[in-house]
């Protein structure tokens, strides 16, 4: 009982320090306001007129929502997405400047070094998340309560695994100019892969799909897990899905589960 | 020196090597419970992996150490309870407070927190922060981060306190204050010590010595022991030309240049100072006599200087205020 409480502490204590220094961090406060506003105010407001284009009076699209509505859910995991795979620069951090060191002499077990830290770069980001969820209004969309709390549930998976995912990058990272270039690299292609931005309409069959995008995009639409993490929150916030609803929660859940076994992995072997 | 006391440390034939090349070999070490031991060598001796060895964060390829009853190998969480550490790079978070930086610690160490609230004021009080409890910690100078670092290793009250280098790079009052509440906590608390440093003139104050060179251990006593035992008076002398230097290292084969351009050649007994001023005494350019001291000590066991940069040397501001 006494090592259940010391170990709890000790969790407690490597969230609660991830968590001071995000709400201390001025820049990572502002990129989390900012990005959302940019995406949703700019890019949805301007391109919403185009998004139901119509040809010769024939409705392209069937999707029965404007652009502000379907991109809406997609925002929310942008910020996720960035302040999550961001994360590795605390992990460097402590890393570079020795504050690693000073946790591994300490009794906690490294598998809850790694969970209090991971716990707490999720939070932050299921945080940034929920920044954007105050815009819902802006985007016209309505949430209910429970809309909410399954929203904010599947946010809290994506950062798990995305934060694991950082952490994965950190470990391979030596310094934190490397990392900046590096994280755009790998988020903003992530991101428009992941029919983020456009839809791949699914009243077409997937012939009038390929016809109408190149292979090649559709292919790396499909076997992108991000998709999936959007295709799940569409489905909870504006009741829209492009995929099979299960696939969703199966994909975010497989994600959490495999980078933080492969974080785990790595960090037990340094 | 083999105590069998509650909190000594007793290393046995440890070894270690990283990618072939041998870091520590055979070391066998005892410290007493409660005592101060130094472990004096260059930069590079290997000091630095024997205390991560110490703190369970390297496992070593052989050899035993036993904190107490306790074997590092077996019981490696009993052992982090009792141990705390201070390193030789900074390891605080410079983004928190003072007081914040302590709350974490007594966090990981499962400290409650009354406990935390408690141990916090009585270890910033100890190193004379406590008014700058809510400071953040970038704002403090150099000397001060060590203090507060110090504090935060004695929060979950240690039996035995590690201290990698715990004044390289500080002004000499900061150095002062430190070894001042370090020698207090050995009188108040019984505190166990052992500190690395290649300062030889910090060494001077502790119960027992270990001089380690090449990851060897090469000689181990009271800084008196090791003083009478190995310490020599050392000329050391510039010659005024190279003739000179040639003729002065046929006559004493033992001469050995030193880093800073002069010739070391230990002093015997006898007239051979006599000799020696009587055959180069007009043709040198300098000369001083050593005493026997730890630094000549090293010298006449390993040949070659212990890195003698002034310790007093300031890096950063030093700002005790």
């Amino acid at each position: 009982m006494s090592r259940f409480m010391h170990i709890g502490r000790g969790l407690y204590g490597i969230w609660l320090r991830e968590v001071m220094r995000a709400v201390r961090d001025r820049g990572q406060l502002i990129g989390g306001v900012s990005r959302p506003l940019i995406w949703l105010l700019i890019l949805g407001i301007g391109l919403n007129p185009y998004f139901r284009g119509e040809v010769y009076g024939e409705v392209r699209f069937v999707i029965p929502y404007t652009y502000l509505q379907f991109l809406f859910p997609a925002v929310i995991v942008l910020n996720i997405m960035y302040t999550s795979i961001q994360f590795a620069v605390s992990v460097i951090w402590d890393r570079e400047f020795g504050f690693l060191r000073a946790i591994l002499i300490s009794p906690v077990p490294r598998w809850i070094i790694l969970l209090g830290k991971i716990l707490g770069g999720s939070t932050v980001a299921t945080g940034h998340g929920a920044l954007v969820l105050i815009l819902a209004r802006f985007a016209d969309i309505t949430l209910s309560w429970d809309q909410v709390a399954l929203a904010l549930l599947l946010m809290f998976g994506l950062s798990f695994g995305l934060t694991s995912f950082g952490v994965i990058l950190a470990a391979r990272v030596r310094s934190f100019e490397g990392f900046g270039v590096f994280s755009n690299t790998i988020i903003l292609p992530l991101y428009f892969c992941s029919s983020s931005i456009f839809p791949l309409d699914p009243s077409l069959t997937r012939a009038q799909t390929v016809a109408l995008y190149p292979e090649w995009l559709v292919f790396l639409v499909e076997i992108n897990p991000i998709t999936y993490a959007v295709d799940a929150l569409r489905g909870v916030l504006i009741n829209f899905h492009q995929f099979d609803p299960r696939l969703g929660p199966m994909v975010i859940g497989g994600m959490t589960v495999v980078f933080f076994l492969s974080a785990l992995f790595d960090f037990r072997r340094r | 020196m083999g105590t069998e006391s509650a909190n000594g440390i007793e290393i046995t034939n440890l070894s270690h090597a990283f990618a072939g090349r041998t870091v520590l070999s055979n070391i066998d070490m005892s410290v007493p419970d409660g005592s101060s031991v130094a472990l004096l060598g260059p930069n590079g001796a290997g000091k630095t992996t024997l205390m991560n060895i110490l703190c369970a964060l390297l496992t070593p390829d052989s050899g035993r150490v036993m904190l107490g009853e306790m074997d590092l190998a077996r019981q490696p969480d009993a052992v982090r309870r009792k141990i705390g550490a201070v390193f030789q790079d900074p390891s605080l978070d410079t983004r928190l407070s003072a007081w914040e930086n302590l709350d974490f610690h007594g966090l990981i160490y499962g400290l409650s927190r009354r406990e935390r609230k408690r141990r916090a004021a009585e270890v910033l009080e100890l190193v004379e922060l406590d008014a700058w409890r809510d400071e953040i910690v970038r704002t403090f100078s150099g000397g001060m981060k060590r203090r507060l670092e110090i504090a935060r290793a004695l929060m979950h009250q240690p039996s035995i306190l590690f201290l990698d280098e715990p004044t390289t790079g500080l002004d000499p009052q900061s150095r002062a204050r430190i070894w001042s509440y370090l020698e207090g906590l050995r009188a108040s608390d019984n505190l166990t010590q052992v500190i690395t440093t290649h300062y030889v003139e910090e060494v001077e104050d502790h119960d027992y010595i270990y001089i380690i060179d090449q990851g060897r251990l090469i000689a181990s006593g009271t800084p008196h022991e090791l003083k009478s035992r190995h310490g020599t008076s050392m000329i050391r002398c510039l010659p005024r030309d190279a003739t000179t230097e040639e003729e002065l290292m046929a006559a004493y084969p033992e001469a050995m240049p030193l880093a800073d351009g002069r010739i070391g050649i230990t002093l015997g007994a006898g007239d051979m100072l006599d000799a020696f001023l009587g055959r180069f005494g007009a043709r040198l350019r300098q000369i001083q006599i050593d005493e026997p001291s730890l630094a000549t000590v090293f010298l006449a066991l390993t040949g070659r200087e212990i890195d003698q940069r002034t310790p007093g040397a300031p890096k950063k501001a030093a700002g005790v205020q």
